[in-house]
């Protein structure tokens, strides 16, 4: 056999499908970066929010400043400038801030909230500087404030530049002290009475120990916020990927199903229609026996058909690929009279009487869905009914909270302990299949779908050799169509 | 009597309707694919066409038959289309909804696999008779 060169073959590499593909990179990468861009976007709105209330605090500590003898009465030294100063420095940046921060929100831009984060905490670290100068940046607690904008870095930011963050903190704290130690920058403190800090000052090893503790305190605390916050970022990112794949698998499994069903349906076409021929002579006459078994076989086609057709009303109610059907307003009574239309000749058949009470009502809902609904509901009723049966078939407007549904017969009925299991798909009681072997078990199933996609209420009351009453609640149409409203 | 096609990929399904449809009298061709559909229909041009929706190389090759007909070919712009499916904007089946716009696919009639013979016969009569005044009026 004449070998092929490699050149001449052409090659095709399977894609690995997500299942197979290694898992989330995207989970373990979140844990060590940023935010995504709209988390980023909302904090520094709610972080421009905070700083509202931080410039409250600053210009009423400026004006009970302000007031004569106030402070020197409770030993704190008056400071009538710098509150304002820092107050309008910050209003002005918090404006700019948040006017950024809403056109990245409108825009739904891809980047630019780590830039409106990042130069918000620099422009805090620099004013918080001149707080504490101001205050006391070792004779009082005041410079632990730069935990609030480490702890925040390092639920909101990765690692490195939550730890840059938190070095930046540290420099400016010690280059503050540093420079008010050397002189550079004149003594503020808050107190009246500046003992405290001129006893400090003359204990050299009193600074650097303020100072130490300080940034040794910061430095825990980042790396334990960062820690524990990349822990909970890593674990949210692994629920997100698992949610997602889940979501796509259903997605994969409903699609697969719809083309298995609808594939499955080619030969039994061809068998069903070719049995068709047969039965109706179309290959010339055929004996009694023969005619029993095509007729057999005829009827298990039909059954199939049946079956066929609701796994593909059920696959397609259950997808969630496809875009929504819209909701419309439905002449509930319309479309039941039309239901029950379709199930009266079966009915008569059997024998079962069918008395319909039917009220103008109006409900907002996908048509094809309340149908099916209805369908399998009325089906059931005349199914499961014994001969000489009734069943009553109602519909009212309801008190404003949409249309109300009655579907009741006097069937066999259904134990209490398997009302809950009648909506599985493919359940059926024992009961229900020793009175009608032809169910799919599917008409209950396809049901619930309809009533969930639809917002409809479903209550069903039954007892055993009594019969079972469905009670229907319809969303009420938006607008309710004034022609309708008349009794019909 | 009529000059019909049945195009659909299954030849065991597509002879038996065939043969129900010869027994009203029709002509019936078969085609198994829909280029060679759109070849036979441009040789000698078909009344009505019985179209399956999908092939096994496309899942939608029937939708785009029939809208090839219904925009590329003027000739065959008017044909009654019988699409055996139960697709359609209800029950879209993972089908874009381009494929089942009434305006990009204004076929005449859906007709569900597994289907009724009796109901494929009387629903080609009746899309004859709607057709009739329109040849006759040719």
């Amino acid at each position: 056999m004449p070998e092929i060169s490699p050149a001449a073959m052409a090659t095709y590499d399977l894609p690995l499908s997500a299942a197979g593909r290694p898992p989330a990179h995207a989970a373990g990468s979140e844990a060590f970066g940023y935010l995504p861009e709209s988390l980023l976007v909302g904090n520094a709105v709610w972080f421009c929010r905070l700083r509202w209330l931080v410039i409250g605090i600053l210009t009423a500590f400026g004006l009970l400043n302000l007031v004569p003898g106030l402070f020197l009465r409770i030993g704190l030294r008056p400071q009538p400038v710098w509150p304002f100063v820092v107050a309008a420095i910050l209003s002005v940046a918090n404006l700019g801030f948040l006017a950024h921060a809403r056109r990245l929100g409108r825009a739904d831009a891809r980047d630019g909230g780590k830039a409106n984060l990042w130069a918000q905490i620099l422009v805090d670290l620099a004013v918080l500087t001149v707080v504490v100068h101001y205050v006391g940046s070792l004779e009082t607690n005041v410079a632990f404030a730069y935990l609030f904008h480490i702890v925040l870095a390092c639920i909101f930011f990765p690692r490195a530049p939550s730890f840059a963050i938190t070095a930046i903190a540290c420099a400016l704290y010690t280059g503050c002290v540093v420079l008010e130690e050397t002189g550079v920058l004149g003594l503020a403190g808050i107190y009246a009475d500046s003992a405290l800090r001129r006893l400090i000052d003359r204990t050299s090893a009193a600074w650097l120990v303020n100072v130490g503790w300080a940034i040794l305190t910061w430095a825990v605390v980042a790396y334990l916020t960062a820690h524990l916050s990349g822990m909970v970022r890593r674990r949210d990112g692994e629920l997100a990927e698992t949610n997602r794949l889940l979501v796509q698998a259903q997605n994969e499994r409903t699609q697969h199903m719809l083309r298995t069903t609808h594939e499955l349906k080619a030969p039994f076409s061809a068998i069903h229609a070719n049995v068709q021929l047969l039965l109706k002579g179309f290959y010339g006459p055929i004996t009694a026996e023969t005619r029993d078994i095509l007729q057999r076989i005829a009827a298990r086609c039909d059954r199939l058909g049946t079956e066929i057709k609701e796994m593909l009303q059920l696959a397609n109610l259950e997808s969630k690929t496809q875009a929504p059907l819209p909701r419309v307003a439905l002449d509930v009574a319309e479309v039941l009279r039309r239901c029950v239309a379709q199930v009266r000749p079966t009915a008569e058949a059997r024998g079962v009487a069918i008395d319909e009470n039917l009220q103008a009502a109006t409900a907002e809902a996908v048509e094809d869905h309340i149908t099916m609904l209805f369908a399998n509901l009325l089906a059931n009723a005349v199914n499961y009914s014994n001969p000489g049966g009734h069943i009553r078939v109602e519909c009212t407007p309801g008190s404003g909270d949409g249309p109300e549904v009655t579907i009741e017969d006097q069937g066999i009925g259904i134990p209490p302990d398997k009302l809950p299991r009648i909506f599985d798909p493919y359940y059926r009681t024992v009961e229900a299949v020793q009175h009608n072997k032809e169910s799919t078990g599917l008409g209950l199933a396809i049901v619930r779908q309809a009533a969930e996609a639809n917002a409809v209420r479903v209550r069903v009351a039954s007892a055993p050799g009594v019969g079972t009453r469905f009670t229907l609640k319809l969303p009420p149409a938006a607008k309710p169509d004034s022609s309708l409203q008349s009794e019909t | 009597m009529a000059y019909l096609m049945i195009v659909d990929d299954d030849e065991d399904f597509a002879s038996a309707a065939a043969k129900a449809l010869r027994a009203d009298g029709h002509e019936v061709r078969i085609e198994l694919e829909t280029a060679a559909a759109l070849k036979a229909m441009g040789e000698r041009r078909p009344e009505l066409v019985v179209l399956d929706v999908m092939f096994p190389e496309n899942s939608a090759a029937g939708f785009d038959l029939a809208r090839t007909m219904r925009h590329e070919h003027p000739e065959l712009k008017d044909m009654p289309v019988l699409m055996l499916t139960a697709v359609n904007a209800q029950f879209p089946l993972g089908f874009s909804s381009r494929d089942i716009d009434d305006v990009w696919l204004p076929v005449d009639e859906f007709l569900e696999k597994p289907v009724n013979l009796d109901l494929l016969r009387s629903k080609v009569s009746a899309l004859l008779a709607r057709q009739a005044p329109v040849r006759s009026g040719k």
